[in-house]
């Protein structure tokens, strides 16, 4: 088989509205803009405590050595703080004019009417819509961005806030740390099981415009929450950051299950922390599919800590043209008979280029401990590149780890029969490649399933047959 | 580090059998002809406080190329090794097969077991995979074992030999012999 060009679709979403922020820090990063981001948010001190300490912990900190090549990002030409409405809403028909032609152009409403218990849509840094369906909030269930819930629930803030991820973690934890703000703020209480899924978008619409957002879920015993989060970002000439934090804490028997389709713009730098605390009997999951990007770094972590935690990681990347994904996921052995699972496919066209970075660690004690991960790459044409880093350490005698991977191509035979069958080449192209991704791909909820493979579908048209 | 350059048509094996003196192996391996073959065979035998930090990069820069790196190792006491294997499949090399794989058998609770088994690869008509096993001795051949009459020390004896034979059998028939009471002995 001859090489085949897969030119990568122009980005679907690459409309952006006029900007209509009200308060906009100046560009850079300084004690002062710090001071500022919290004195706007009229924030008690300790935040403001906290956000001096991450900054200078920033400061501080290099880059990382490693992965992909972070000297594109200019933290002195960045904008930290864009606050796009001062109101707040709770129903839809509040919501301005112009932002809601955006939502309306990715379809929230709609995902929102069908299934969905509550939507936090943020736009720019502040979640500017809200609602949660009454029948959880009677449970106690709570849904909100992260800034309310600091104002409305600072004693939970202040147990949990940092407590996961903290700021010493790396460079962007303590960047985030720093100048965080929106986010979501999910509370389920003991025993409640939130059956579908809570679900938030994001958007970057300001140029240049770092997206900070901070989320926070806590799991009490026995709950059971699915957090869904999406991001679709406008196309913009200069380069964006996005530097999340995602803390999670899931207590003994809860489950938490975290979906994420990241799908910005292609000259967005994604690099995000997000990590889970399991304890005793607790189960926590991943489910991270990264589209877009220039370059993610993202590697969702399992802290099993509680006897008998489980923790499992599906992780779905996608490289086109000029982009790096370089995804993963680690898990910690922290106490005895835990278990993990990493499950991770790759596909690299035109040019891209992903890697799984993965760390599985066995704690000494953590007997009864077992983990597999399976890595498998696809590779579409010899421009592109894959790439596996795995990370094992065993300290513990009785535990089961296991390891595999593979890259390959697209079967000749597979392709073959598919195109003797009247399809192009495209198509039976796209067809497989979905079947490849399809054990991660049925985990996402429907509405996010149906649009990946469209994607995946957009970004093999024009290849030559 | 030592280096090693392989040519067109040509075929290496290369077997290595730590029983604790080294505390360091590393190989550079280039495969730098077409239809270039190697595959290294390790096995590594620790007990007591013996230490092992292992590399070996494997460059495919030739078409047709083959490379098969397999490690079993057998730890006891406090031994500990850290394995770090990167291959690498450079743009060009279309043809290229390669296996990379770690397993090491924990046999006693202090023993420590690291494996970074990686791959760079920037060709897309190749085959390449890796595989890695850290974990502990099997309950139900040691069971079956035991309940034929053997002692535990014995049924250990043969699972650990059972697991490394694989290996064994593929060493350079000379090196057998060595190797062989090597393991008897562990």
């Amino acid at each position: 088989m001859k090489p085949q060009p897969i030119i990568k679709d122009s980005y679907k979403y690459g409309f952006h509205k006029p900007e209509s922020a009200v308060f906009k820090t100046p560009k850079g990063i300084n004690r002062e803009i710090v001071e500022a981001i919290s004195y706007h948010k009229n924030e008690p001190d300790w935040m403001r405590e906290f956000r001096l300490k991450s900054l200078a912990i920033f400061e501080a900190k290099t880059m990382p050595t490693w992965g992909a090549d972070l000297s594109g990002i200019n933290f002195a030409d960045m904008y930290y703080y864009v606050s796009p409405t001062d109101r707040k809403v709770r129903s839809w028909n509040e919501v301005p004019k112009d932002i809601k032609d955006t939502y309306d152009r990715i379809g929230i409403p709609q995902a929102e009417q069908r299934f969905l218990a509550g939507v936090g849509a943020q736009y720019d840094s502040e979640v500017i819509y809200h609602n949660l369906k009454k029948q959880w909030e009677d449970q106690g269930v709570i849904f909100t961005d992260t800034d309310t819930a600091l104002k409305k629930y600072p004693e939970i803030m202040k147990e949990y806030f940092g407590t996961v991820i903290p700021p010493e973690d790396n460079k962007f934890a303590a960047l985030n740390s720093a100048v965080w703000s929106g986010g979501s703020f999910v509370y389920v209480p003991k025993g409640v099981q939130v059956t579908i899924p809570l679900q938030a978008y994001f958007r970057i619409n300001a140029a240049n415009m770092g997206q900070f957002e901070r989320t926070l879920i806590i799991a009490e015993e026995g709950s059971f929450v699915h957090y869904v989060e999406g991001c679709t970002a406008p196309i913009y000439t200069t380069d964006s950051l996005h530097a999340a934090v995602v803390e999670i804490v899931v207590k003994k028997g809860a489950r938490v299950r975290y979906t994420t389709i990241q799908n910005w713009s292609d000259n967005v730098y994604n690099l995000v922390t997000k990590r889970m605390f399991v304890e005793e009997e607790g189960v926590g999951e991943w489910i991270d599919g990264n589209i877009g990007s220039k370059v993610t770094m993202k590697y969702p972590s399992v802290y099993l800590k509680g006897k008998g935690a489980k923790g499992e990681v599906l992780s779905l990347a996608f490289a086109g043209k000029g982009q790096y994904q370089d995804a993963g996921g680690k898990a910690f052995h922290l106490a005895p008979y835990t278990t993990s699972t990493i499950t991770s496919k790759s596909v690299s066209v035109a040019g891209g280029r992903t890697s799984y970075r993965g760390m599985v660690f066995v704690n000494r004690g953590s007997k009864g401990s077992k983990s597999f991960v399976r890595c498998d790459a696809l590779l579409l044409d010899d421009l592109s590149r894959s790439d596996t880093y795995p990370t094992n350490t065993v300290n513990e005698e009785d535990v089961t780890l296991g390891h595999e991977a593979s890259v390959s191509k697209i079967g000749e035979a597979q392709l073959f029969y598919l195109m003797s069958r009247g399809l192009s080449e495209a198509q039976a192209s796209s067809l497989i490649v979905n079947g490849f991704i399809e054990p991660i791909v049925k985990e996402i909820p429907l509405e996010y399933a149906v649009e990946l493979n469209r994607l995946i579908e957009l970004s093999m048209e024009g290849s030559v047959g | 580090m030592k280096n090693v350059i392989i040519k067109e048509n040509e075929t290496l094996v290369l077997p290595i059998l730590w029983t604790g003196e080294e505390s360091e192996i590393s190989y550079e391996v280039l495969l730098s002809g077409q239809g270039a073959s190697v595959a290294i065979l390790g096995l590594l035998l620790g007990k007591d406080d013996a230490a092992l930090q292992i590399k070996i990069n494997v460059t495919h820069a030739a078409k047709n190329t083959k490379s098969e790196v397999i490690l079993k190792g057998a730890l006891t006491d406090a031994a500990k090794v850290n394995f770090e294997g990167l291959v690498k499949i450079n743009h060009g090399a279309t043809g290229t097969n390669a296996w990379l794989a770690a397993h090491l058998l924990l046999l006693s609770d202090k023993s420590k077991g690291r494996a970074i088994p990686s791959l760079e690869i920037l060709e897309n008509d190749i085959k390449a995979g890796h595989a890695t096993t850290v974990g502990r001795i099997n309950d139900i051949e040691m069971f079956y074992l035991m309940s034929r009459g053997l002692s535990r020390e014995q049924a250990k004896q043969f699972v650990v030999q059972g697991f490394l034979a694989s290996i064994l059998e593929k060493f350079p028939r000379e090196f057998q012999q060595k190797a062989k009471k090597n393991v008897r002995l562990s």
